[in-house]
């Protein structure tokens, strides 16, 4: 069986943890900085006044005056996320995270651990706590499993067997399928509401009529094909964060705090020499919100330099102040991953050095040998200018 | 003075602190009428070579507002003393 745990609302429910009185009155997620004026998931309380997820903003407000927005937290989110992922994978399930709030599982390993299916998918919802109104849909399909998610109530498991399939997918509404908007008012105007009516026509004239999406969402709609889940590999958990005594909105700053970042996390002894893949830039807001971009680099690399280069103009995107600075490594290589030089250049003097700073450390303390980064040269005030960052390796 | 701030892990790093380069140090200072410095921790103020105002983020909630001296110490070291506005106090600082 394949298994899809849900959580409607991920982003406002993270996002709500620093305010949760908002949790039980009529709230919304607001709209990101730079993109369009839509709202994002709503609380029940503001469904019930009617404020619909994705509505404009000014609509939204209109419907109901006393809305509040909550700002987004895109990098509590993910982390969260990443927390419930964990979570699962700790109790034995290969996790497949789809996206943000989904992701999919299969059964089979873990059914004899926890004496059948349905003990090992109460497992799972205990696993991720009740803190997060998570739902579990199981069937012999990917999709199949996702629609079963999207009708089970919080902490409900809903299982469908394969010869059940037809009839349970066919009330469902189109919008679980992957389409753009444009396609479902399409398929509205053509009277196809449901799964089952969409399933029910002809393959070939859907994709005449719809294109290769099309075709697909019906495949969809007809159960989808049976893909096994492939879990993903747990990211490497090395990252270095750095808070500003003050909101720092010059990028000149924020450049150079991201250099003493790359300098710390690659020097993390968890890192074990290998090369990073894949980095994460995240920052929390003076306006109280976050912000996170993740970049793959072209090749793996373990030079700060190159790391520094590539994100770098990520930090142009950031929407307003920064109060911290967060890098991780998120994918890493095998250590074998690459050539080295056989004797690198002025290695014994590193070496020397690295020796005699980690004599200093064991007599006097973590936190004793330190870098100066330049964060504000320009300053007026001296001690604005520059911090004083541990080195402990 | 010395603002600290952590510096967190993401996984199993303890928490480290980032603190501020040359972060002022309170001082004792006795001055005359004019607020110039006579006595820096108890050593006597030999020479005043230099006097400056820094008046900067007004427009926040902690705005700065010292006086500052660079001055030559009877002992022949120089020191750089301020008084701060916002505080009413004496503090000596390095990288002036």
């Amino acid at each position: 069986m394949i298994a899809c745990l849900t959580i409607p609302g991920l982003e406002l429910k993270a996002a709500l943890r620093r305010t949760p009185s908002l949790a039980l009155r009529p709230a919304a997620l607001a709209p990101e900085p730079q993109g369009e004026p839509l709202i994002g998931p709503v609380t029940a309380a503001a469904e019930a006044a009617g404020v619909q997820p994705g509505m404009r903003l000014g609509e939204a407000l209109a419907t109901c005056p006393s809305l509040a927005l909550v700002e987004p937290d895109a990098a509590g989110a993910e982390l969260a996320w990443e927390e419930i992922v964990h979570a699962l994978e700790d109790a034995g399930f290969s996790v497949d995270p789809a996206s943000l709030g989904v992701a999919y599982f299969e059964t089979r390993g873990v059914e004899r651990l926890y004496g059948g299916l349905e003990p090992a998918l109460r497992r799972a919802l205990a696993a991720v706590g009740t803190e997060w109104d998570a739902r579990i849909g199981a069937a012999g399909r990917r999709f199949a499993a996702l629609a079963a998610a999207s009708v089970a109530r919080p902490g409900q498991t809903v299982v469908v067997a394969d010869d059940e399939l037809p009839q349970f997918l066919a009330p469902l509404p189109l919008t679980l399928l992957p389409l753009e908007r444009g396609r479902y008012e399409e398929l509205e105007a053509l009277g196809v509401r449901k799964l089952g009516q969409l399933a029910g026509l002809p393959g070939g004239a859907v994709a005449e009529r719809l294109g290769p999406d099309g075709r697909r969402a019906w495949g969809l709609a007809r159960g989808g094909t049976a893909a096994r889940v492939r879990g993903r590999r747990p990211p490497a958990a090395v990252a270095a964060s750095l808070e500003f005594p003050e909101a720092v909105g010059n990028e000149l700053t924020l450049r150079r705090a991201l250099a003493g970042l790359v300098e710390t996390a690659l020097a993390r002894p968890e890192r074990r020499d290998r090369f990073v893949r894949k980095v994460a830039l995240a920052a929390r807001l003076e306006s109280g919100g976050s912000w996170r971009r993740t970049l793959t680099l072209r090749e793996p690399s373990a030079d700060p330099d190159r790391i520094r280069v590539a994100l770098s103009p990520r930090l142009a995107e950031l929407p307003g102040p920064v109060v911290e600075l967060r890098l991780e490594l998120v994918e890493l290589t095998e250590p074998t991953g690459h050539q080295l030089e056989l004797l690198a250049a002025g290695a014994e003097d590193r070496s020397r050095l690295r020796d005699g700073l980690r004599q200093v450390r064991a007599s006097t303390g973590s936190g004793s040998v330190c870098t100066v980064v330049e964060v504000a040269p320009w300053s007026r005030v001296p001690e604005s200018r520059a911090l004083l960052v541990p080195k402990d390796e | 003075m010395v603002a600290r701030s952590r510096i967190a892990g993401f996984a199993g790093a303890e928490g480290r602190v980032v603190a501020r380069f040359n972060a002022p140090r309170a001082a004792r200072v006795e001055a005359n009428a004019n607020g110039t410095p006579l006595e820096v921790n108890h050593r006597a103020v030999a020479l005043v070579r230099e006097e400056w105002r820094v008046v900067d983020r007004w427009w926040t909630e902690e705005s700065v507002v010292r006086r500052y001296f660079e001055v030559v110490l009877e002992s022949g070291e120089n020191t750089v003393v301020f008084y701060d506005g916002a505080s009413g106090g004496w503090y000596t600082q390095k990288g002036a």
